[in-house]
């Protein structure tokens, strides 16, 4: 009977051993396939930046965005993790030891490690989400600004401004969510609203491409060389965008889901509203623009504009709130070249920053009330001070840096550049070569 | 560098010279050149938009 118990306590043993490491292995493999996806938007962002270009710009549009990605990944590794980890209570950093040993650069945690299964595929996410807001960006300031100053720009934004956000806003010690109660799901404040307002800042610096506006303040199209591939780019980015929300849940293995900040939530929740508010963003746009350019943004802002409350809304809420997003979207990016004479290129302003606004705003009006522990519930005053927030922590970094850049002559291209076009000026290899007059051609 | 581990038994951070001091130094090599990097694109488009002024 002893060793009848023995082996059965060893069998026990054994299997909560095995059942362990279903846990480790499920939580590695389900974020390395968000990541994955998230690749898809990058995918996306680089089809509809080039597409949107005019000819004349369309290689250097794209080396700007890859590079982007490419300087997010190691800088988000030096410093952009460790502040996500460090800042959740406002503006002065843990530098305890336990930051340090999860998220600095040289901690044993940041690189191969048989005990720590979770930092490198989490950092990895994040880091995806990085990428991200300077895509948003990259794509309103094409066909004028520097390389190196945008470099620049793209590295403050994705490894510092909106990962504090972001350590304020989803953070599980917030003090967005410790302090008042702010709910933000899918990340509409910290990733949308700040790089989109990010952008703005910079775009009031960068002035408008040459050709833009006419003397008398009106503005001209300056329509993008291939409209097929940009819409073609922005369903790819709603395919990546479910990497994205998987990416906002957290897989507790023997547990329900919960939201990065650690409230239940199921993949199901998150299904029907992602689905709903995406068919609402398309349609309200075509109802507004009857253009596919702007359909397939309305879809991104749909999504933005219920993004929040993915976790809990009523899906044909959320549907409604997408449509609404979908018709605000297009209106505001009217208002920004009309009234304002901003030159956003592809309307990241208003599909990013005004449609997560008010995505953020409708969740305080629709979804307060919902419990968070021991922290305030969710109420729309939180709502409304976060996005006050976002929008400062976006603007005012892309404001400031750029406007130094300006000073210092670092952040746009001379005007015979840009008329020339970009690819012409400084990029070795020609985007469509048949194009070349024949002498051209037959001298390479 | 090379393997901070002699087994994989009870081995936890075992990336190339885990414990010594020359990951750090690996790290800032990595942020000098990232550095360095953009300073060079940023030589290039100064040359490039210089030669197309001349």
């Amino acid at each position: 009977m002893e060793q009848e118990l023995a082996d059965l306590a060893a069998k026990v043993a054994a299997l909560e051993e095995g059942g362990g490491w279903t846990t480790s292995i499920n939580l590695e493999v389900f974020y390395w396939w968000c990541t994955a996806l998230m690749f898809i938007i990058h995918a996306g962002f680089l089809a509809y930046e080039m597409g949107a270009s005019r000819k004349k710009n369309v290689l250097a549009s794209g080396i700007k965005n890859i590079l982007a990605f490419a300087f997010m990944i190691p800088t988000f590794f030096f410093f952009g993790w460790w502040i996500y980890l460090a800042f959740p209570t406002g503006l002065i950093p843990d530098i305890s030891a336990a930051t340090a040993d999860a998220g600095a650069p040289w901690a044993d945690a940041m690189g191969p490690n048989l005990a720590d299964n979770a930092t490198g595929i989490f950092w990895a996410a994040f880091t995806l989400f990085a990428a991200t807001t300077a895509s948003i960006f990259s794509g309103a300031v094409i066909e004028r600004i520097r390389l190196s100053a945008f470099i620049i720009l793209a590295i403050l934004l994705g490894s510092v401004v909106w990962i504090m956000a972001a350590s304020w806003a989803w953070h599980g010690d917030g003090w967005l969510l410790t302090e008042l109660g702010w709910h933000d799901f899918g990340a509409a404040g910290c990733v949308h609203m700040v790089a989109g307002f990010f952008a703005l800042g910079v775009l009031i610096n960068l002035g408008p491409r040459i050709g833009k506006f006419n003397p008398d303040g009106t503005a001209n199209d300056l329509s993008p060389h291939n409209l097929p591939f940009a819409v073609f780019g922005l369903m790819l980015l709603i395919v990546g965008f479910f990497g994205f929300l998987g990416g906002c849940i957290i897989y507790n293995g023997s547990g329900q889901w919960t939201t990065i900040f650690g409230n239940p939530v199921t993949l199901s929740a998150v299904a029907f509203n992602t689905l709903m508010c995406f068919a609402g963003g398309i349609i309200g746009a075509w109802l507004a623009t009857r253009d596919p350019f702007w359909m397939m943004s309305g879809a991104l802002a749909g999504i933005f504009s219920a993004a929040p409350g993915l976790d809990v809304y009523w899906p044909p809420l959320a549907f409604l709130l997408g449509v609404a997003g979908g018709i605000i979207a297009p209106a505001a990016a009217k208002v920004l070249e009309k009234n304002l004479k901003i030159d956003d290129a592809v309307g990241a302003v208003s599909v990013h920053g005004v449609a997560g606004c008010w995505g953020v705003l409708a969740f305080g009006i629709f979804a307060a009330g919902y419990p968070n522990g021991d922290y305030p519930a969710t109420n729309f005053m939180a709502q409304l001070v976060g996005a006050a927030v976002m929008f400062a922590t976006g603007f005012v970094p892309g404001y400031v840096a750029s406007l130094v850049l300006k000073v210092l002559g670092m952040l746009r291209i001379p005007e015979k550049a840009e008329i020339l076009g970009m690819d012409k000026a400084k990029v070795p290899v020609a985007a469509y070569p048949e194009d070349l007059p024949p002498a051209a051609l037959a001298a390479e | 560098m090379g393997s901070p581990i002699e087994t994989w038994d009870g081995a936890a951070a075992y990336f190339t010279g885990a414990g010594s001091a020359m990951p750090g130094v690996i790290l800032v090599i990595s942020a000098i050149f990232c550095v360095v990097a953009i300073a060079m694109g940023a030589a290039h488009e100064a040359h490039a938009y210089k030669s197309l002024e001349d």
